[in-house]
């Protein structure tokens, strides 16, 4: 019962959220926690639950959110339909992809992920005539308050986590399971590996290229520079996977939350706290703290990818008993 | 229970200091978006640093009605959704009166577009995507012009003394190279000037020399190049080793005018000429004077850059004095009627064309000589003459 | 005609360098089975290396390989026994959290970089940074040669020393079946040790010698992230005659796409091509020559 209701009464809280919290710098943040929840489920489907690591997940998201910027631009047709249309687009790349690429194993389909990202960003960035280039493509947003934005973010990540906890119960996860434990075992079963792993890329690449369709709605301008990068899309993507936990359902939510979190608290000094210090206390080396730590959050990032990987290797959902078993070693030992 | 007794001194300590800011004067809070993490760190902090040099001279001076002004600036880490972070955070929690800042287009649009929502006045400084001032939005200045202005001085430079006839086109793929050579190309077009080649290449390439040499082989009168720093420097260098002699080397801005690139182009970077929108010689009030005090202050030069930056910190000072009321929409109505000279050149906000709110400038041509950057055209505000043509690499040696 | 070989030329060239941030690739990929995407990052720390003793000590960069690459062999040696050795006894999903941990050690070096030397762009200023020598109208710039003789001599002093020490022989049985050269008696653990070290200090090496000819800033490393592994498995991996192969091979191809398709299909041709091998030819040049 209790796999019901935890989940259930989070939603409520996320449902109720905005019209508690009116203040539009918490809602634009929990808009991006929502939709990396959903990249991140995304990632972690064909990543974590089926083993074939993704590691250019922005092909799909860059394809989802120039889906939606082309229909407005070239087509006159409203970038919200973008949102159906920009996760079938990514399942028809996906497609042809997976099945030229599955015959790879391991790293070797990671490095072909990376190298389909990098060829997308280019095609984006040369083909002037269709894309505008880097001169990128703007969408003006449809709505002022940021509500409906919320819900429709709250929708699709709330989509996607449902979408892996029933796909990932049901006889698809098994296969997908067998897969990333043993390709070989699986196939001589009589698994169809290379029809499972499609199944499980093409529902990532749906999922990854609505978000890239909101994200274009949302933000209302892209280029191929911001939302085909390897780093600030694709890697991060792995990361909301790894330090929320790999092959669990609620691990890229808590993943999307302590990344976002990590990256506000870095950039704004601990929310402005660092620079209220320094003024109240008048001390110089105030103002190099605030700078190096507003500095700091990319090696944060970089940090706590190594920490979470050492000790943490599935993820802080994955090995949940563990840390609350440490933490309340730690409480007690300091009582 | 020791724990306890800790937190209540911390929750003390935070509100004491809470209070102790409430209780300092009242200043005016204005919010300043700039990368100052990432790529992009080294230009955010050239502009954070004017903005603040500006500021304190401004408060010195008594600030704006006896009231200081506050910069609230925030970091963008040159991403458009952490800007919009920025931008939600310095509005609604800090709420700011006027906002300013921007420096890569991208983020730039991204915090317009919440400003314009919100009704909070945006003063660009530094984004130069065209469409920026073209969405008619009320809220949003600029002060820099649009990337596609860049090349006015140089159309009247080949017409009536280089007299090209035809060019070679190479641009870094950037939203700067990309509409900047697509104006450029228009421009020879209409001039009557051959377009002989165009193309553009990622930044950061090691080897330019497969270009160069079809570049060199279609002989064309004059090279126009759009590249940041280094790759200018590389181009440059690499030319020089494939002895290619055009008529002319012309950059388009952006990296070619920097000190960088000649320290790194070494004697490569001799008799280039570049548009430019700013040097310390041009003819505006305190434009040598910034400059200089730039470079005692912080140890390093600066360049249009922090112009911008020091030119948009004038402005604000001086909008802030004249509104009749210290809100967005009394900001807003003293920006409209700006009217002044900064140190990057007079300011009015103006619609011409499609645009709106946006400041126009003049554009000069700037050569380097044996080192040093001179401001060779137009002939009324030139430092030096101008070198023409200039001579093949290898009789330079000598 | 004239066109084409400075083309060829230049395509070689370069080629030589690749093969040179190749080889230290191919021989952590072979041995350990994971992709090291820190690679062009450790490059970026031997360049800072490069710059800081040129800068204030005003050391050649030529000389500095004596100390770039020492340093580098450390700091793989580093990395492997606290960071990639111990996830060895780590329980974990993913088989590739290995690769993920390199990830991690590139933004940290990158950043680490950023703090210590702030985002500015530096270069070194040598006599023989733009020296070219002109034959028939063709140049060959003197730093790329240099950094071509230097590829092709690690090489053949890897492929000797892999082939005759003892040493060389348990890499190259760890790199062909960890698990039987473990019951042979080889200290696998110990093995990856020094290979991560090599690997460090060769692609030191290429650190060292493009940074005269070219320039350095934080970011700098994932670009050739991304060629590393391009060069290695189009060269086959371990193979370190491959890694000539497949660095000529990307450094030819990125040279004629630029000359006679456009020098915007630079990167995205060695991509298409790194693909097409790894499909159709898996094992690279490697498979083709057996060496």
């Amino acid at each position: 019962m209790k796999r019901v209701y935890v989940p259930l009464a989070l939603l409520i809280v996320l449902i109720l959220f905005p019209l508690v919290v009116t203040d539009a710098y918490y809602q634009h943040l929990m808009i991006l926690v929502l939709l990396w929840v959903a990249i991140g489920s995304g990632w972690n489907l064909i990543s974590g639950y089926t083993g074939q690591v993704l590691f250019g997940a922005a092909a799909f998201f860059g394809v989802g959110a120039y889906t939606a910027a082309l229909l407005l631009s070239k087509l006159d047709v409203s970038a919200w339909w973008g949102l159906p249309l920009g996760g079938l687009v990514a399942v028809l790349i996906a497609f042809p992809f997976g099945w030229i690429c599955f015959r790879l194993r391991g790293p070797y389909f990671a490095l072909a992920t990376l190298a389909l990202n990098e060829i997308f960003r280019h095609i984006a960035t040369i083909w002037e005539s269709l894309t505008e280039g880097m001169v990128g493509i703007l969408v003006m947003q449809t709505f002022i308050s940021k509500i409906p934005y919320y819900y429709i973010a709250l929708a699709l990540a709330a989509g996607s986590v449902i979408m892996i906890d029933v796909v990932t119960r049901s006889r698809l996860g098994y296969y997908f399971v067998s897969i990333r434990e043993d390709q070989d075992a699986a196939e001589s079963m009589g698994i169809n590996t290379v029809y499972y792993k499609m199944i499980s890329l093409c529902l990532s690449a749906c999922v990854i290229g609505l978000a890239g369709a909101l994200y274009t709605n949302y933000m209302g301008f892209i280029d191929p520079k911001v939302v085909f990068s390897l780093h600030d899309i694709s890697i991060m993507a792995i990361l909301v996977g790894i330090v929320g936990g790999v092959s669990t359902v609620y691990g890229p939510a808590m993943g999307a939350f302590i990344m976002v979190a990590i990256q506000e608290v870095f950039r704004s000094g601990g929310f402005g706290l660092l620079v209220k210090l320094g003024k109240a206390t008048g001390w110089p080396v105030m103002a190099t703290v605030t700078k190096y730590v507003s500095e700091a959050h990319v090696l944060s990032f970089g940090l706590l990818v190594i920490f979470v990987i050492l000790y943490l290797p599935n993820g802080v959902v994955g090995d949940w008993s563990t840390l609350r078993k440490t933490l309340l070693f730690w409480k007690r030992e300091t009582a | 229970m020791k724990r306890a007794a800790l937190l209540v001194v911390g929750a003390l300590a935070i509100s004491l200091i809470c209070l102790g800011i409430s209780m300092a004067a009242d200043p005016i809070k204005v919010g300043v978006v700039l990368p100052l993490t990432g790529e992009q760190a080294k230009f955010g902090e050239i502009e954070k640093n004017s903005f603040l040099m500006c500021l304190e001279e401004i408060n010195k001076a008594g600030g704006i009605k006896g009231r200081p002004i506050e910069l609230l600036i925030e970091d963008d880490t040159g991403k458009p959704d952490v800007g919009r972070s920025a931008v939600e955070k310095l509005i609604s929690q800090d709420k700011v009166v006027v906002l300013s800042g921007g420096y890569s287009s991208s983020v730039t649009y991204a915090m317009c577009a919440v400003a314009q929502q919100r009704k909070i006045p945006f003063l660009v400084t530094t984004g130069s995507a065209d469409k920026i001032t073209e969405q008619g939005w009320d809220y949003v200045f600029r002060l820099n012009p649009p990337v596609s202005e860049y090349p006015q001085a140089l159309e009247s430079f080949m017409k009536e003394v280089a007299k090209t006839q035809s060019v070679a086109i190479l641009h870094e793929n950037t939203l700067f190279g990309q509409s900047g050579s697509k104006e450029f190309a228009a421009l020879c077009e209409t001039a009557g000037v051959k377009v002989l080649m165009k193309e553009g290449y990622e930044a950061g390439a090691v080897d330019f020399k497969p270009l160069l040499v079809k570049v060199k082989a279609a002989k064309p009168d004059m090279v126009y190049m759009i590249s940041y720093i280094m790759d200018a420097a590389l181009l440059m260098r690499q030319s020089k080793e494939l002895e290619f002699n055009p008529k002319l080397f012309v950059g388009g801005g952006a990296g070619f005018t920097l000190p960088e690139f000649a320290k790194n182009a070494g004697d490569a970077a001799d008799d280039v000429f570049s548009a430019d929108l700013w040097s310390p010689k041009v003819p505006y009030p305190g434009a040598q004077e910034y400059f200089d005090n730039y470079g005692k202050k912080f140890g390093s030069p600066t360049e249009y850059h922090g112009a911008e930056a020091y030119a948009s910190m004038q402005v604000l000072a001086d909008v802030l004095k004249r509104a009749k009321d210290l809100t967005p929409a009394g900001v807003r109505e003293a920006m409209l009627v700006t009217d002044m000279k900064t140190v990057f050149g007079p300011v009015k906000f103006i619609a011409y064309g499609k645009k709106k709110q946006q400041n126009q400038l003049p554009t000069y041509l700037v050569q380097w000589q044996k080192g040093t950057l001179e401001t060779v055209w137009p002939k009324s505000v030139a430092t030096k003459p101008y070198v023409y043509p200039i001579l093949p690499w290898a009789e330079k040696k000598k | 005609m004239e066109v084409f070989l400075q083309t060829l030329v230049a395509g070689i060239l370069k080629g030589g360098l690749y093969a040179l941030i190749g080889i230290g690739m191919t021989l952590i990929m072979g041995v350990m089975g994971i992709i090291n995407l820190a690679h062009g990052q450790m490059m970026m720390v031997a360049m800072y290396i490069t710059y800081v003793f040129f800068h204030y000590i005003g050391l050649d960069p030529y000389a500095t390989l004596l100390i770039s690459m020492p340093s580098l062999f450390l700091l793989g040696v580093f990395i492997q026994m606290f960071l990639l050795n111990p996830l060895m006894k780590v329980e974990s999903i993913l088989p590739e959290n290995q690769v993920l941990m390199t990830v991690g050690i590139g933004m940290v070096l990158t950043e680490i970089a950023r703090f210590i030397f702030t985002s500015n762009y530096l270069s070194v200023k040598t006599s023989y940074s733009t020296a070219a020598i002109h034959i028939g109208g063709i140049s060959f710039s003197v730093a790329l040669m240099i950094a071509f003789i230097f590829a092709c001599s690690l090489t053949v002093g890897l492929f000797v020393f892999l082939i005759k020490t003892d040493l060389g022989r348990s890499i190259r049985a760890v790199s062909q079946d960890g698990e039987a050269a473990e019951i042979m008696g080889i200290n696998a653990e110990q093995i990856k040790i020094v290979t991560m070290g090599l690997g460090a200090a060769l692609v030191a090496a290429a650190g060292s010698l493009l940074l005269p000819i070219y320039y350095l800033f934080p970011d700098i490393g994932g670009p050739f992230t991304r060629k590393a592994f391009v060069i290695t498995i189009l060269g086959g991996l371990g193979s370190t005659v491959g890694a000539i192969f497949g660095g000529v091979a990307l450094g030819l191809a990125e040279a004629f796409g630029a000359t006679y398709i456009g020098m915007d299909f630079e990167d995205m041709i060695g991509l298409i091509l790194f693909l097409l091998v790894l499909i159709f030819i898996p094992g690279g040049f490697k498979r083709l020559t057996k060496v």
